[in-house]
This record gives C-alpha cells, sequence and structure tokens, in this order.
C-alpha cells in the first residue's frame, strides 16, 4: 500500500500542472470577457440614457473607424 | 441565409469605447470595423467619441487600459430585470498584446453575438460557448506559437 504513495503523488502533480495552464487560461478570459450585471447598472443606465437623450446616435457611417477601407 | 429586407427587431445595443492608445487592439478594431459592422447589421452599433470615451475613463479609471472596450446590452434581459441582475457583456479588447489575439477575441465576439441573438439564457450560454470558444482560441494561439518557435 504505502508504495503506492509515490504513484499519487505524482499523479497530483501532473494533475497540477495540466490543470493548472487551464486554469490561468480560463482566469485571464473572463479578464477579457465579463458579464454586466448589478455591478454595472449605474454604467448601463448612463449609457442608456445618453442614447435615449438623442446624445449618441447609431453609427452610420464616416467619423471614426472609417480611416482605413476594409480589404 | 439572412432575409435582406426583412425587418429584424433589435436584440442588442453595442456600445464601442475606444479613448485611442495606439495600441495593437486599437489597430486590429480599426481595420475591422466596418465588417464587424456589416455582420451586426440588426442590432445599432454606437461609437464613443474620443472625448466621450475619455470622460468615461476620468469617472471609471479602473477602465484604463482595458479599452478598446465593446459593452452589448441584452435588450431582452433589460426589459425583463433592468440593471439588478445580468444584462449584457463586454470585450476589453485593449487586454490582447497581439494582433492574432485580439482578432481571435474579437472574431469570437462577433460570431458569439450572431449565433445567439434568440437566446433565452444568454448569461448561461456566455459561460459555455464563450468559454469553450476562449479556451479553443487560447489553446490554438499557444499551439501556433509553439510550432512557429521550433521552426525558427
Amino acid at each position: 500500500m504505502l508504495d503506492r504513495w509515490p504513484d499519487y503523488v505524482s499523479l497530483f502533480v501532473a494533475a497540477l500542472a495540466l490543470g493548472h495552464p487551464i486554469y490561468e487560461i480560463d482566469r485571464r478570459w473572463w479578464e477579457v470577457f465579463d458579464v454586466l450585471d448589478a455591478d454595472d447598472a449605474c454604467i448601463t443606465a448612463g449609457l442608456e440614457n445618453v442614447v435615449a437623450s438623442g446624445e449618441l446616435q447609431p453609427y452610420s457611417g464616416g467619423g471614426r473607424f472609417e480611416v482605413l477601407e476594409y480589404r | 441565409m439572412r432575409h435582406e429586407g426583412v425587418a429584424t427587431t433589435p436584440r442588442f445595443r453595442i456600445f464601442i469605447m475606444d479613448s485611442g492608445w495606439n495600441s495593437v487592439a486599437h489597430k486590429v478594431l480599426q481595420e475591422n470595423f466596418t465588417l464587424i459592422r456589416d455582420l451586426q447589421k440588426e442590432d445599432p452599433i454606437y461609437v464613443l467619441s474620443r472625448e466621450q470615451s475619455i470622460e468615461f475613463l476620468r469617472q471609471h479609471p479602473e477602465r484604463i487600459g482595458k479599452e478598446p472596450t465593446i459593452g452589448v446590452h441584452d435588450l431582452a434581459a433589460l426589459g425583463e430585470s433592468g440593471t439588478s441582475e445580468f444584462h449584457g457583456f463586454r470585450l476589453h479588447l485593449g487586454l490582447m498584446r497581439t494582433p492574432q489575439q485580439a482578432l481571435v477575441a474579437l472574431q469570437s465576439f462577433v460570431r458569439f453575438l450572431s449565433t445567439h441573438r434568440q437566446s433565452t439564457d444568454l448569461e448561461a450560454e456566455i459561460r459555455a460557448d464563450l468559454r469553450r470558444e476562449g479556451l479553443a482560441g487560447a489553446i490554438d494561439i499557444i499551439m501556433h506559437h509553439e510550432a512557429r518557435e521550433i521552426g525558427e
């Protein structure tokens, strides 16, 4: 029984070695993408208000991002 | 098949905030914006001006350096429960360090928007589908990076 412990330890270390990169990739991905929830209520409301007031209009061409033609 | 001329109710309101850092992400967004706009014709895209973006960042300095940021408001969720619960998602494109990473993130984002417009549980699908695409994309980038290094 005792001589199987090194096997278990090796298995555990291998799982950590494999799992950690996946965990890191997943964690960083969710820094890049995140969901809007109650914490973002103020920002969301602000943007919706700017749209409702007419200060911000849907993009219809020209101005920002029209510098380069799509190719 | 897309049916041109058929009115489609918008599902999302898309906001782009970019203060203008001379970054990889800024360039990738700029170069691909026209395509993004053409692929997202059903949903209005609002592009904050440089001044509006800067003002936003002055109010939320923790976001500095994460932009360009593309925020998506889920109109279905907003109508149902307002802003007290899940009501959208966003992409901090500025956190991408290479053009390839930025492009993969942008493509995943746009693909997700296009394929989930009828979703009844967008939050669950974000956590499932977008996560799966993220892992696949990241692994793909790593594998190509390793192959390039080996080949050099």
